[in-house]
């Protein structure tokens, strides 16, 4: 099947990064609602994910279906490898 | 010192059948301490973040076993 290049790790380990990042700044945000300064860092990742999110889908393909990601010709979100055989 | 380990000595009996455990440890994780958090907490940087298992510096809490006490102890490389 095809190889993956380095850049892609990185930028997949970049994407982890800042996933996580969102999820801990989204469950503070919950019981804070009023916290302006982490509202402004959340939207910074969110728009950050967004980038890295087309650099990794040019590289690996549809990471997720259901039209959270554009689809290739021929249909690709169920290609190997799988996020977990990367 | 403030650590986020604590230890007792339980009771050993001398007719005790097996022997006894002199010290014992129980955690005590920050939460405990923090309660309801504060805005502008110290923060990892999402690489760090990401292999602490939390964003938030204060509620880093990683657990060593005994015998990787000594080695591993600071924050997440």
């Amino acid at each position: 099947m095809k190889q993956l290049p380095a850049e892609f790790y990185q930028l997949m380990e970049q994407l982890q990064a800042v996933d996580f990042v969102l999820v801990e700044l989204t469950l503070y945000l919950d019981t804070h609602n009023g916290d302006a300064e982490a509202i402004k860092q959340y939207n910074h990742y969110a728009k950050e994910r967004k980038k890295l999110v087309k650099a990794v889908e040019s590289i690996y393909g549809p990471l997720m279906p259901f039209g959270h990601s554009y689809a290739g010709q021929p249909w690709n979100w169920d290609d190997s490898p799988w996020p977990w055989q990367v | 010192m403030f650590t986020l380990y604590k230890t007792y000595q339980p009771y050993a009996s001398p007719f005790d059948p097996c022997k006894p455990i002199k010290v014992k440890t129980y955690s005590t994780p920050p939460n405990l301490y923090i309660g309801f958090q504060p805005p502008n907490f110290p923060q990892f940087t999402p690489m760090e973040a990401l292999r602490a298992g939390t964003l938030w510096k204060p509620f880093y809490d990683p657990y060593y076993n005994p015998y990787e006490k000594a080695s591993k102890g600071g924050y997440p490389s």
